[in-house]
């Protein structure tokens, strides 16, 4: 789908989500065209937002340590993401649950646990295990991906996009832990000796992994480097 | 300082770093960057008195939903109950201490301080705590506020209540404690207390 091109809008776009949705309470606002904080000499503190005079070195308000823009926070924000997959790939492969049923005993991977599921005709939770174990990482590292590249090599990918697709990934990510909630409810539940008893495996320890680092990666990342691009060449929004 | 004069009705986006003109808003609405649209603003209001009273409601409550058993299977006989806090550490002695450590600080301690924190900061700005002490405590809080809140999970946790009850019902038969009541409500009072919450208003107090 071709994108249109920025026009300088006078308009603000007013979210009234809270309550009340009403239309004819949209303010018109004065936006500068165009003009990135970085050119002003302007930057808002990372810590409080509060907005700062780049040439100070620390914020007026809570004496954190200012910067324009943290260029270092690709290569961190690709570290975290490529250890991230390989651990991802770990975790799914290898067993996350090891399950002893009348002395059988049966080792679980994610994937195979909501098989299973599917099998004994769970489906909505078999949905919600399937969205939140396999479905949500995976995007994560797609999504991130995407959008690093599209920094890094300066990609024709609409801005506006990779950037609500950002907050859906930084919002959604946090769901992934809700298998590591329900294993540690089973195991402290199921322990009776050969008659039944659920057990953490080695996959456990990687998938906490892939979601702390998946959820580092995107805060560290200064997503206002995508925007930098836009004065310089000839882009598309 | 003249410079600051000017400057203050300017917002830059926090994505893109886009500069605005700032006016005033309506109440109940929020202004969204015309670029990338991330939310820049608000009308930055949040009442005191309620956010005191939910504070004092979550920690009551924040006792029995640790406490008390939140779920219960009946097999052949034998009966188990587990707590949340339980659970967390169950899997920490069977060697995951990474999991173990992750569900802890997600569904206990970040919930605890959650609560603790923004009860320190209505307490210091209902009474009027100016010495530098109370003051550099404020901004400490203020500046942790963000991660806090960002690794309490309880909704994610409501939610693992009835996946397992699903997934275990399948071998045994399973009940719901007084701890899956009291957790819920938790979860409930949480989202109010974070709804009400609104930390540049709580910011304007150290500008003052």
């Amino acid at each position: 789908m071709p994108s249109t091109p920025i026009t300088p809008s006078n308009e603000h776009i007013v979210d009234s989500t809270k309550q009340t949705a009403n239309t004819d309470n949209e303010a018109k606002t004065e936006v500068l065209p165009h003009i990135q904080g970085k050119k002003i000499g302007l930057c808002l503190c990372p810590v409080c937002r509060k907005l700062n005079v780049t040439s100070n070195s620390h914020c007026r308000r809570c004496f954190s340590q200012l910067s324009s823009r943290n260029y270092a926070s690709i290569q961190q924000s690709w570290a975290l993401l490529v250890t991230a997959t390989i651990l991802l790939v770990v975790a799914n492969i290898y067993p996350i649950t090891l399950l002893t049923n009348r002395g059988v005993v049966t080792n679980d991977t994610i994937f195979s646990g909501i098989s299973h599921l599917v099998k004994t005709g769970m489906f909505p939770i078999a949905i919600i295990v399937f969205t939140a174990s396999i479905l949500v990482p995976w995007l994560k590292i797609f999504g991130l991906a995407t959008y690093l590249t599209a920094i890094s090599f300066n990609l024709p990918i609409s801005k506006r996009k990779l950037m609500v697709g950002f907050h859906i990934i930084e919002w959604i990510g946090r769901w992934s832990m809700l298998d590591l909630f329900v294993i540690s409810l089973t195991v402290a539940l199921v322990n009776m000796g050969q008659l039944l008893d659920a057990k953490p495996a080695p996959a456990a320890t990687a998938f906490a992994l892939v979601i702390l680092l998946t959820q580092l990666a995107a805060k560290v990342l200064d997503t206002r480097l995508l925007w930098d691009r836009l004065e310089n060449t000839n882009d598309t929004n | 300082m003249h410079e600051f004069d000017d400057h203050d009705s300017i917002i830059l986006c926090q994505s893109c770093d886009l500069a605005v003109r700032k006016r005033a808003l309506p109440s109940s609405a929020r202004a969204l960057c015309p670029r990338c649209h991330t939310a820049l603003y608000d009308s930055p209001y949040c009442s005191i008195n309620g956010m005191l009273a939910l504070c004092v409601a979550a920690l009551i409550i924040f006792i029995p939903a640790n406490l008390l058993p939140v779920l219960e299977i009946h097999f052949l006989g034998s009966v188990r109950t587990t707590t949340v806090l339980q659970a967390a550490v169950t899997v920490w002695a069977e060697g995951y201490w990474v999991v173990g450590l992750a569900v802890m600080v997600a569904a206990v301690i970040a919930p605890g301080l959650l609560i603790l924190s923004i009860m320190a900061q209505v307490v210091i700005v209902k009474l009027k705590l100016h010495n530098s002490f109370w003051q550099r405590t404020y901004t400490t809080l203020l500046k942790n506020h963000g991660l806090i809140s960002q690794m309490t999970m309880l909704e994610i946790y409501v939610i693992s209540f009835l996946v397992s009850a699903f997934q275990l019902s399948d071998f045994s038969d399973v009940y719901f404690g007084m701890g899956t009541f009291s957790f819920t409500m938790l979860f409930i009072i949480i989202l109010f207390l974070q709804r009400e919450y609104n930390l540049e208003h709580m910011w304007s107090y150290v500008d003052a």
